[in-house]
């Protein structure tokens, strides 16, 4: 099933249709990666958010890259890029707390050119690409914390303005519901139910899980509570070997740990 | 050793498999081998060896019992206190029986012994070489010692034994005994010691009474008893070593006859000889022996408080019983039935000896040697401590612990880990001046000449009446005295090492800095002047009287628990003229790891007062804000420091704004690029939960922007009514009070349980734990509570604060301290407060961190839950269902599992690590370093660098990091603190800036997550945050097996050609650039100590 489950990602295996492309921080590095390169392709019928034949799919970006580098790297103008922290197959949603934007790991890029051109010319590249260059340096270690750090510092108008934005937003719709739950109250639906809200003139109690639990609790108890005990002599049997049993699987407990502490030659007192 | 195994085997497996790790006693011998072991145990998964839960048929279960089950089971109810007791005691039993096989050698070898010694030539009948008055003036002993030197010679020259050498007889110096080993690979096997004895009847019993003198002082001193014609005085042990030799052969008959028979006896006083070895009581000279104990269970046998068909279990009980309620010192036993007019009276031995247990001829003290010398002292310090113990023990066995067996017999007690200070008297040559000094010539005469003895009880007398209340329990260790050859001189007492004392403290003498004496004008004033000397004046007190006072010089906490060591010293010198040079005092050498920086007097219990004070001032603040829509309805701290387990304390920050860049429109100061990294600032967390309220709405989204509306309204009103720096975020608020930093986040209770909501199709709402609703739970609920929880543990243990910063510093000192959450040590510490047994709860940070490394070396974490009953709310009951339950969830559960009254099935705190590895490669550094700690702490010379134990180990890593210093905030954290390091902006006096210092900002810490965020999955690193100049990088071993070409799997790898097949291997030159690239400005190089990559 893996296999099938392979052919259907739409990657196939061999890296021949990926040209590796090496990139290097900057000039000082003596060592590259290597991106792999694709032009984006999707099976007929099913539906891509990136253009046809503009998008190239790169695989192996490193960390030190931001969307902004490919202006750098790749020559062409008017390129837009997107990063993802990992392939499409595998990108469920990223969690949405700051920490993880700012954080980057190897990650995949689909870079959308202007023209189909700019992906043959990519496609050719020789490289090794560099990220950061003299005219376009990119920022890393203290450099990079430091501006991190300042950017980090919290507007409370910016959030102010976002927090009245979205209430007022949400008082609204809760308003409108309002306005639709009193407008439905008491009327019957085409087959003359009528629904019952938290909302109403009579309103009920909520349909929980917890709130069912504990009725079939209370039912439970009450129901334990007229049961006699030991009343009958195969009750009073049963009960015995209920201890018994209960002893024998203690009993098998114990010899079994026992077992382990002496492979382990746990009894040597010293 | 195992090969690697998908992680998802790790848990489970065979049951008896051995052990990867040696239990850490064995580990000797191995030194060679401990770096590679060490870096295998990193790399691959831990041994198997898991319990399963049972799985039994119905069938099986509820099958008719034979009689044969129903015997055994009603056994194992009277006889045992369970089942599982009752197999772990035949268990070890079963290892310490001697076996049938080597019980026949030893027999032959006795047999071959038996008839050298009968060949031996010209050795005359004992009857001629002992005359009428040997019983004089160790005549008798000098006598006995020559006989044994001409059986040495003769034996000596016997091919039979492998190694003939002399020893001493329970430590005492008169009489030697002879050793024999055999020759060839028994020599290991056996030792026999020949104990010449006097015929039975030789000497006349009236002559060695306890009253009687045999000893002449005119013989031992060259004097002759002064001319005021006052008495000689009695040696009672003198007496006692004589008597011991003419009883031997009738107390080992007696012992024969009384247990030889009876299985249960036997096995009884196998148990009590474990127990006593556990406890090192029958250690050295005059220790509570195997022989003490075998004849109290004759002498409970004989009373009836023992029968014959009792279980070795029981014998075992009835013993600790009878030792922990009768008190020897006070109503002294006697084995003796004789009514006999001409004995003497017991009351007579009460006078000689402090403990007395009289043998069946009613004349010889068995005890008499428990204490050394104790002529007029009414008691005995090793008496104490076998009732301590003895009472400690009842305690538990009445408790009915799960773990009983193992807390009771299988659990070392050596003195270092029992004592929360030890001090070592070196040289003792210096006790010869100290007896004279006290005056002790009759003990010395009694006791041959050995000043150690003689000295010993005055001594521990003196130390145990001054230091008064702060004492709990004294007890003394004598080495034992080596065995030496036979052409050698015997060792002299001098040689015998140092004694060593423990000082068990009670915690709430220890706050007090006063000897409180009588009034001035009382008789008693004088005798408290003497006691003290200089250090005693006269102090006017509150209420107007004058005493006699002494006043010890200490401000922290950390001096009050050494104050001991002030009073040791203090009396030693001024009553026994040792001086301070022979007193080594070990209670503080460790505290040096959690002082600050400057404040070398304190560890650090006084400075998170402080804030914690502040803390309690700000939230009283919040509680009284006004305007707030809704009330406050709980403020809790949820920080470290608000539970005292910090392990650096807070100073209050007090920027220099030209160190900073100020970004005056948002009231912040921002580190600057031409500077060194500015001080670490950690905001405190305070949890601030809001009355739940109709006003709150009941969507998640909406929760959070109505949450973040109440963090800037909390930031506006505590700026406007109490001028304090604030910053809000949508999810807290950063106040700036007294040079402190909180964070207080806002949390509404009903929250969790939005997050939780999941609505069915058919409108049903069910909860559902969600990795949100978890972690909000965790940090809005469980954290508030155990700091609550661990800040009362504090109230009650003040060693609690400087053993969980010990502990948590070492672990982040071995670079495994990402692994590990603060929570999940703090409770680890916490437990050996809560459960001390067998010990009792530490009273000094020292003791208590040799137990944190004792616990994690030896706790079965595979197997076992670590529970830790915070407020005792777990009931036994409840214990064992949590039990249950664990073995049932194994496999589900994280690989450390601390269970709490709050969290009872999840074990949150350990939820995201250690790794099996990670926890395998901690108990190994612990099972190192407890040794070797030890060792240094037991040193009379002195422990030497205490900082040994926390320095890692770095040969085991692939990659080293070097960090450039300048970059690293908390440099002068470092275990190694540097002599000098950058200034970090700060001001000693609070400058004109209020602008809300740099917060969190730590470039190692930032680096680190950006490392593994990179290369997770390739390497593991390792750094120690405080002060780490080094950060240690070791590749995965299945991340470097070469891989087919796949889309998700590229990261940091290449593509290679091997064997004609295209494979991604990881680009690891690249890696080790990118790691510098990454780190540009704090990295200084890049290390790579191996080649492993190139597989």
């Amino acid at each position: 099933s893996i296999s099938k489950k392979k052919k259907r990602s739409g990657h196939p295996s061999p890296p021949i249709s990926f040209p590796a492309i090496p990139i290097k921080f900057s000039e000082k590095q003596q060592a590259s990666h290597y991106l792999y390169v694709r032009a984006h392709g999707v099976r007929q019928g099913t539906k891509s958010t990136w253009p046809q034949k503009r998008t190239l799919f790169v695989l192996n970006v490193p960390p030190y890259c931001t969307e902004r580098s490919w202006l750098t790297v790749t020559s062409a103008s008017q390129v837009q890029a997107i990063l993802l922290p990992q392939p499409p197959e595998h990108a469920e949603a990223p969690p949405a707390s700051d920490i993880c934007l700012s954080l980057q790991g190897f990650q995949v890029a689909y870079v959308v050119f202007q023209k189909p051109s700019g992906v043959s010319a990519a496609l050719a590249l020789k490289g090794p690409l560099l990220v950061s260059t003299e005219s376009h340096p990119v920022k890393s270690g203290i450099h990079k914390w430091i501006s991190d750090y300042a950017d980090s510092i919290p507007d409370p108008e910016a959030l102010r303005v976002e927090v009245d934005t979205f209430m007022e937003a949400y008082d609204q719709k809760i308003a409108e519901e309002e306005a639709k739950a009193k407008e439905e109250e008491g009327v019957p639906d085409k087959e003359g139910w009528v629904k019952v809200t938290r909302r109403g003139r009579r309103p009920v109690l909520p349909r929980t899980e917890a709130a069912s639990l504990r009725v079939l609790e209370r039912e439970r108890r009450k129901r334990a509570r007229k049961e006699l005990l030991n009343f009958y002599a195969w009750q009073h049997r049963e009960s015995k070997m209920e201890h018994l049993a209960q002893l024998r699987k203690k009993f098998e407990e114990d010899k079994q740990r026992i077992e382990l502490l002496r492979a382990q030659r746990k009894f040597r007192p010293y | 050793m195992m090969g690697p195994a998908p992680a998802g085997e790790q848990l489970c497996g065979a049951i008896g498999e051995p052990e990867v790790m040696e239990p850490a006693l064995e580990g000797t011998g191995k030194e060679g081998k401990k770096a590679s072991s060490r870096k295998r145990t990193l790399a691959e998964p831990p041994a198997k060896g898991l319990l399963q839960p049972v799985k039994l048929s119905r069938a099986e279960l509820y099958k008719e019992p034979t009689n044969e089950e129903l015997n055994h089971l009603r056994e194992t109810e009277i006889l045992f206190h369970s089942s599982l007791l009752r197999l772990q005691v035949e268990e070890l039993l079963k290892e310490v029986r001697l076996s049938e096989k080597k019980k026949d050698r030893i027999d032959a070898f006795l047999r071959e012994v038996n008839q050298r010694v009968v060949r031996v030539p010209s050795v005359p009948e004992t009857e001629e070489i002992l005359q009428d008055k040997d019983g004089l003036n160790q005549r008798y002993f000098r006598k006995r010692a020559l006989y044994l030197a001409h059986l040495a010679h003769h034996l000596a020259q016997d091919p039979l034994f492998g190694s003939v050498c002399f020893s001493y007889t329970n430590g005492c110096h008169l009489k030697p005994s002879l050793l024999l080993r055999p020759r060839g690979k028994d020599e290991r096997l056996v030792t026999v010691r020949l104990h010449p004895c006097p015929p039975p009847d030789f000497f006349r019993p009236c002559r060695l009474l306890p009253t009687k003198n045999n000893v002449r002082s005119a013989w031992y001193r060259g004097q002759s008893p002064a001319g005021d014609g006052s008495p000689e005085p009695p040696t009672p042990h003198y007496n006692t070593w004589v008597l011991q030799d003419t009883a031997l052969e009738s107390h080992l008959q007696l012992l024969s006859t009384m247990l030889g028979s009876a299985q249960g006896l036997k096995d009884g006083v196998a148990l009590l000889k474990v127990w006593l070895r556990q406890r090192e009581l029958d250690k050295g000279q005059g220790g509570f022996t195997g022989f003490l104990v075998s004849m109290l269970v004759v002498f409970l046998v004989s009373t009836h408080k023992i029968h014959t068909t009792m279980s070795g279990y029981q014998v075992l009980r009835s013993v600790l019983q009878f030792l922990a309620t009768t008190d020897l010192t006070v109503n002294g036993i006697s084995l003796c039935l004789s009514s006999d007019p001409s004995l003497p009276a017991l009351a007579d031995f009460h006078q000689a000896f402090s403990v007395v247990f009289l043998d069946s001829s009613g004349r010889l003290n068995l005890c008499a040697d428990v204490t050394a010398s104790t002529y007029h002292q009414g008691w005995s310090l090793l008496w104490l401590q076998v009732q301590y113990e003895a009472r400690l023990s009842m305690t538990l066995l009445d408790s009915r612990a799960d773990d009983g067996f193992q807390l009771l017999l299988m659990t070392p007690k050596p003195m270092i880990r029992a004592f929360d200070h030890v001090l070592h008297l070196h040289p003792l040559s210096r006790l010869q001046a100290a007896c004279h000094r006290l005056k002790l010539w009759p003990e010395l005469q009694d006791n041959g000449g050995d000043y150690v003895s003689a000295a010993l009880g005055p001594l521990t007398t003196l130390l145990e009446q001054g230091l008064g209340t702060r004492l709990k329990l004294l007890a003394h260790s004598r080495p034992p005295v080596p065995e030496w050859g036979i052409s050698q001189d015997p060792p002299k007492h001098k040689d015998s090492g140092s004694l060593t004392l423990g000082l068990l403290l009670r915690p709430e003498g220890l706050t007090s800095v006063l000897e409180l004496g009588p009034e001035a004008d009382q008789p008693e004033a004088a005798k408290f002047r003497q006691f003290w000397g200089f250090r005693s004046e006269l102090r006017r007190f509150q209420d107007g009287a004058i005493r006699e006072a002494v006043v010890w010089e200490a401000a922290s906490m950390s001096q009050k628990r050494l104050i001991p060591h002030q009073v040791v010293t203090h009396l030693l010198a001024l009553h026994t003229d040792i001086p301070e040079t022979c007193v080594h005092y070990v209670g503080g050498p460790l505290d040096a790891l959690i002082q600050g920086l400057k404040q070398t007097s304190s560890t650090g219990e006084e400075a998170l007062a402080v804030a914690v004070c502040c803390y309690d001032d700000l939230s009283r603040l919040l509680w009284g804000l006004e305007g707030l829509p809704l009330t406050v309805s709980a403020v809790q701290g949820a920080h470290p420091v608000l539970r005292y387990t910090e392990v650096f304390p807070p100073t209050p920050v007090r920027p220099a704004s030209s160190f900073y860049e100020p970004l005056q429109e948002r009231s912040s100061l921002l580190p600057r690029l031409d500077k060194p990294c500015p001080a670490y600032v950690e905001p405190m967390t305070v949890v601030c939960h809001l009355e739940g309220s109709g006003q709150w709405p009941q969507d998640a989204e909406a929760v959070q922007r109505v949450r973040a509306a109440f963090q800037l309204r909390l930031a506006e009103l505590l700026t406007q009514q109490h001028g304090l720096q604030c910053r809000a975020t949508a999810t807290h608020t950063d106040v700036l009070k007294d040079g402190f930093v909180f964070r207080i986040r806002v949390a509404y209770q009903r929250e969790p349980q939005i997050l939780k909501e999941v609505q069915s199709p058919e409108g049903m709402i069910s909860l559902r734990d969600t990795p949100a609703s978890l972690r909000l739970e965790r940090d809005t609920r469980q954290l508030p509570l155990l700091t609550s929880a661990l800040h009362g543990l504090q109230q009650q243990h003040p060693a609690f604060s400087g053993v969980a910063r010990l502990a948590k510093r070492w672990v982040r000192a071995q670079l495994l301290g990402e692994d590990f959450t603060d929570e999940s040590l703090d409770l680890v510490a916490a437990a050996l407060f809560l459960h001390p047994e067998p010990f009792t709860p530490p009273s000094s940070p020292q003791v208590g961190f040799l137990r944190f490394l004792y616990l994690v070396s030896t706790f079965d974490w595979k197997n076992n839950p670590l529970i830790v009953n915070l407020n005792n709310e777990l009931t036994v009951e409840e214990q064992v269902e949590i039990r249950s339950g664990f073995l049932a969830a194994r496999t589900q559960l994280p690989v450390m599992v601390i269970v709490t009254p709050q969290d009872r099935k999840h074990s949150v705190w350990t939820q995201d690590g250690p790794s099996a590895q990670i926890l395998q490669q901690l108990v190994v550094l612990a099972a190192e370093a407890l040794p070797m700690l030890e060792k240094q702490l037991m040193d009379p010379q002195g422990p030497g660098d205490i900082r040994t134990v926390f320095r890692p180990p770095l040969d085991i890593y692939d990659v080293l990091i070097r960090l450039s210093p300048r970059h690293i905030p908390r440099h002068r954290q470092a275990v190694d603190s540097p002599a000098a390091s950058f200034c970090r902006g700060l001001l000693s006096q609070p400058g004109p800036s209020s602008l809300m210092p740099v917060l969190g900002y730590d470039p190692p810490q930032l680096y680190l997550m950006q490392l593994r965020e990179a290369f997770g999955d390739l390497a593991l690193f390792f750094y120690d945050q405080h002060g780490g100049e080094v950060i240690g990088v070791l590749w995965k071993p299945t991340s470097f097996q070469p891989q087919p070409f796949k889309a998700s799997s590229t990261k940091g790898r290449m593509v290679m050609s091997r064997g004609g097949e295209l494979v991604m291997v990881p680009n690891v030159e690249a890696i080790l650039e990118d790691f510098a690239v990454l780190g540009e400005g704090l990295v200084q190089t890049v290390e790579a100590r191996s080649e492993r990559w190139t597989v």
